[in-house]
């Protein structure tokens, strides 16, 4: 998830070094497995930022429910990131010199290509869970995404639009920030390699709010399909400056879209909508139905981001994992070795996204679910390997 | 490309949408030429504004007329303390210009900060559907909401021109904007006129927030950007012309429009800027006055 | 350590920011806000430097001094025309419009910022030597910034700016000093962007925002704008400010907002209280300037 809205107040200064209190989930005693989480937990991405470090905390409370890894406790050090660069920076220069922990985990693109630096330096483990953008895939040896980069999704939504749909000519209208930018090339690129034309293809500032000039250069172009590739804050306003237009085009979006503000703010306009998840739904993995009946339970709601918080409720199950195989190889704990786990266990059994499989491209491929609106409803569409 | 159609299409939704601009515009304006300050809080009282009418709307399940009613009266509320207490010791000081830049963009970033801690960060919208009801009139297309902006942003324009030109009040407030001290002299109160003006002003901005927040989802921050553009189209119309700034809030919006169809859409945030430069370089008086002179 | 590495190496940073600011706005009373760009400007040039031809780092900051220097031109030139609240918003527009270039051009990284800007220096040296040299760069501009104020050029600037009509009536080129004067001060923030490239390794333009140059502002005005160790003082504190207020133990949910409401409570209270900053300026004539 690579959201660029950036909460312009805040205070550079003041932001510059707030990275809060650092909260171990400490179960007692040394001997602990420690590993560092890195979430905006105050700042505009709070709202995703925090599920985010729920679902972690389950999972580690539920591996060591279970006894933990060989009977030692997995402890989580959770500091806030505020999803901007510099106080990312600071956070992870306090996991690791701090508290110094072997690999952390942490999301949005902006701070996991400014910690990026450090985690190659320092050798320390950094697991990006969330961000899209496919440069992280680029980023470095110690860099490592356990989720799919805009390519994987996009690329399914595109060549869907062609194949399943029959659209011949598609319109890629997307953000000018590199989450827009990158997304962008991939769908041009996948949908004419399916076989179709793209025939408008236009950039919308992030602050602009009238998009009448793009859109009526889509009325003339008369594509069949629209892909616009925004955040949740844009895409709901352009689709809705579509309608009024009186363009009736089929849209598709990625996973910013699955969100139920989306047919709250558009009500009929949203029908036919499609967008990705990349997690699977309580339909297809009966764990997320636990899972989601846990959130009901709970927190008395949905999660923000759902398919997000899946990710990272497996985040610590795939550390636990890398701990036990280095724990059996009597490897010493260390970034480096950390890495040599990753690599080691290769393929990992996650309980809410299912097998996950790490390689030296730095990416992970995973099945894409389409999902689509219907009478004001999500409805499962398509699932895509 | 260049059919009339089209053309006509992105005028009309180009003029709709730049309805609140020119809201905002005029606010910022009449501040200026009033008091003289180059007030950076508006961004803060633009942020009071939506979100009062917001937690009127969706907290409290008040009617909308209820609400804007409640957004105007908090607004307001803030900006004459702001006023009162902030800007009368800053100006009994003689606070070089620099003194009141700092305050109003820390009052602004205050607010923001308080708005943030009471609503969150989540990006929120007036109500909960962005969308209006729609018709073709020849063959553009016509919504309520575009109705509504160009009828608000007329109504109050010319309410305010009326209110200067023929009111007593507003007589004295341009006097006052003229010289102040002259203007005393006269036994015109200043200090009173300067609550007038922000009275004024805020009228503008919650009407100019009413607008954009029904259409948009607004965080704490955005205001801020929002005011820019007001500020460029300040300069750009000639620091001592409301008029002057209210076209060019207009002329800038339709120019960010019809961009579109000549370069690519991810400069047309540049546009703004070029145009600032380019009047500084050569209009220091803004466009108006450059024009009379030549 | 790193941690503490990284703290120091931003007073550093910020000292050599706010000096040199408070030498053009304070000192010689130019009023542009636009002092981020220029912290931009010398932070690009040597990064990208540093990118595609492998410049070394003092090379590709003494580069990046001197564009930022250059382009200072494009403020100092409309100021000559025009001055006060104008000059501020020139200033603003200049900051944002180049910043909008920046995050447009694919060269720059666009709107995802620049990574992997290669470090000159590996292991665990690194913290404390860039450490060194960013308070020592601190200390130099503070101490060149002194010599410049108390010498006979310091004289000068300042009778610019308490009466620029009666020095031009004097026969004084006020034109010269205020482009030496924005030259200088905007290359000392070029030289602050070079060593921030290199050791954090990463730049995203939203750091150089309005709020960037409201912070610089807010350090030389809390600290004592038209004194020398007034923005010293600045920089420090409103660095150091946040850190406190982090250990005063408040909810992390609130913890953003919160900080940013005693943060900017802080700076309106110091207006009001005490508008002369914290350090007195040591120059003769009284900081008060005519609105002008």
């Amino acid at each position: 998830m690579s959201f660029k809205r950036r909460d312009v107040l805040k205070a550079a200064a003041a932001g510059a070094l707030a990275a809060g209190l650092p909260l171990p989930l400490r179960a007692q005693g040394a001997g602990n497995l420690r590993f560092g989480l890195a979430m905006p937990l105050t700042g505009s991405q709070s709202a995703y930022g925090k599920d985010q470090v729920t679902g972690a905390q389950w999972a580690v409370e539920d591996i060591n429910a279970k006894g933990g890894v060989q009977g030692r406790k997995l402890e989580m050090i959770v500091l806030d990131t505020q999803a901007d660069p510099q106080v990312g920076i600071n956070a992870v220069n306090r996991l690791i010199s701090v508290e110094k922990v072997p690999v952390f985990i942490t999301a949005w693109s902006a701070v996991v290509k400014a910690v990026a630096p450090i985690a190659n330096r320092e050798k320390v483990l950094e697991l990006s869970v969330g961000a899209s953008s496919p440069d992280v895939a680029t980023l470095g040896d110690y860099v490592y995404t356990t989720f799919p980069l805009a390519d994987v999704d996009v690329t399914a939504v595109a060549r869907y639009a062609y194949q399943k749909l029959g659209k011949k000519t598609a319109a890629v209208l997307y953000i000018n920030n590199d989450t827009g930018v990158d997304a962008a090339k991939v769908y041009r690129e996948a949908f004419e390699k399916a076989g179709g034309k793209v025939t408008v293809y236009e950039a919308y500032d992030p602050k602009a709010t009238d998009y009448s000039g793009m859109l009526l250069k889509l009325r003339a172009s008369n594509a069949e399909m629209v892909h616009i590739h925004g955040l949740i804050t844009d895409i709901p306003q352009v689709i809705a400056q579509m309608r009024q237009l009186g363009l009736k085009q089929r849209v598709s979006t990625y996973s910013a879209g699955y969100n139920p503000i989306i047919v709250k703010q558009l009500g009929a306009a949203a029908e036919g909508l499609i967008v990705t998840s990349l997690a699977p739904g309580a339909n297809d993995r009966p764990q997320v139905k636990a899972y989601i009946e846990r959130w009901r339970s709970k927190e008395g709601r949905v999660p923000n981001g759902l398919p997000y918080t899946q990710y990272l409720y497996d985040a610590p199950v795939m550390v636990a994992q890398m701990y036990d195989w280095l724990l059996k190889q009597k490897l010493a704990v260390n970034g480096e070795n950390m890495r040599k786990a990753l690599l080691g266990v290769k393929r990992f059994e996650l309980p809410m996204t299912g097998v996950t499989e790490v390689d030296a491209t730095h990416r992970v491929k995973k099945p894409v679910y389409l999902l689509t609106v219907e009478k004001g409803n999500f409805v499962p569409l398509a699932t895509v390997s | 490309m260049f059919d009339p159609a089209v053309l006509a299409q992105i005028l009309w939704t180009g003029l709709a949408t730049s309805s609140y601009m020119v809201l905002f515009t005029i606010a910022f304006s009449l501040v200026l030429k009033v008091m003289k300050l180059w007030n950076f809080a508006q961004a803060g009282m633009m942020a009071i504004a939506f979100y009062a009418m917001y937690a009127a709307v969706n907290r409290f399940a008040w009617p909308t007329a209820a609400a804007v009613v409640f957004g105007l009266a908090v607004t307001l509320a803030a900006t004459l303390a702001f006023e009162i207490w902030g800007l009368r010791t800053l100006r009994a000081r003689r606070s070089s210009s620099l003194l009141f830049f700092i305050f109003t963009l820390v009052c602004s970033e205050f607010a923001a900060y308080v708005l943030t801690l009471v609503f969150g960060t989540e990006p929120v919208t007036l109500f909960p559907e962005i969308l209006s009801p729609v018709r073709v009139i020849g063959q553009i297309a016509v919504s309520d909401w575009d109705l509504l902006g160009v009828g608000v942003t007329l109504a109050l324009g010319i309410a305010l021109a009326l209110y200067l030109r023929f009111s007593r009040d507003g007589q004295f407030v341009l006097a006052v904007s003229d010289n102040a001290e002259l203007a005393e002299l006269y036994g015109i109160d200043a200090k009173r006129v300067y609550l007038v003006a922000f009275s004024i002003a805020t009228v503008f901005v919650c009407a100019g927030m009413y607008l954009y927040g029904s259409r948009t989802a607004v965080i704490p921050t955005a205001p801020l950007q929002l005011m820019l553009f007001a500020v460029i189209a300040t300069l750009l119309g000639g620091m001592g012309s409301v008029l002057g700034g209210a076209l060019a809030a207009v002329g800038l919006s339709l120019l960010q429009s019809y961009s579109v169809l000549f370069i690519p859409s991810q400069w047309q945030g540049l546009i703004l800027y070029v145009f600032l430069f380019v009047t500084i370089l050569f209009f220091p008086g803004g466009v108006r006055r450059g024009f009379k002179a030549a | 350590m790193e941690y503490v590495y990284s703290i120091l190496i931003l007073v550093g940073i910020y000292v050599v920011l706010a000096s040199s600011f408070n030498l053009i706005i304070g000192t010689a009373g130019l009023v542009s806000i636009a002092h981020p760009i220029f912290f931009a400007l010398g932070a690009y040039t040597s990064g990208l430097l540093a990118i595609h031809f492998g410049l070394n780092p003092i090379a590709g900051t003494l580069a990046g001094a001197a564009v930022a220097g250059v382009f200072s031109l494009m403020i100092s030139l409309p100021s000559l025309r025009v001055s006060g609240d104008y000059l501020l918003i020139t200033s603003i527009g200049f900051q944002l419009g180049l910043l909008q270039v920046i995050k447009n051009l694919e060269l720059t990284g666009s709107q995802g910022g620049l990574s992997n800007i290669p470090t000159p220096i590996a292991g665990p040296e690194r913290g404390w030597i860039f450490s060194l040299v960013a308070l020592a760069a601190g200390a130099a501009t503070v101490l060149l910034i002194r010599w410049i104020v108390r010498g006979p050029y310091g004289r000068a600037i300042s009778a610019m700016r308490d009466d620029e009509l009666a020095f031009v009536a004097l026969g004084r080129d006020a034109t010269r000093i205020k482009i030496v004067i924005f030259a200088v001060g905007s290359a000392l923030a070029g030289i602050a962007g070079g060593i921030y490239a290199f050791y954090f390794q990463y730049l995203s333009p939203e750091q150089f925002e309005i709020l960037a140059s409201g912070t610089m502002l807010t350090m030389v005005v809390v600290g004592g704008m038209g004194s020398t160790w007034g923005p010293v003082v600045g920089a420090v504190l409103l660095l150091a400010l946040p850190q406190a207020i982090t250990f005063l133990r408040l909810p992390l949910s609130y913890m953003a907002p919160l900080q940013g409401m005693i943060f900017t409570l802080l700076v309106i209270l110091f207006l009001f209280l005490r508008p002369q900053g914290l350090v007195a300026p040591e120059a003769p004539a009284p900081l008060r300037h005519k609105k002008q």
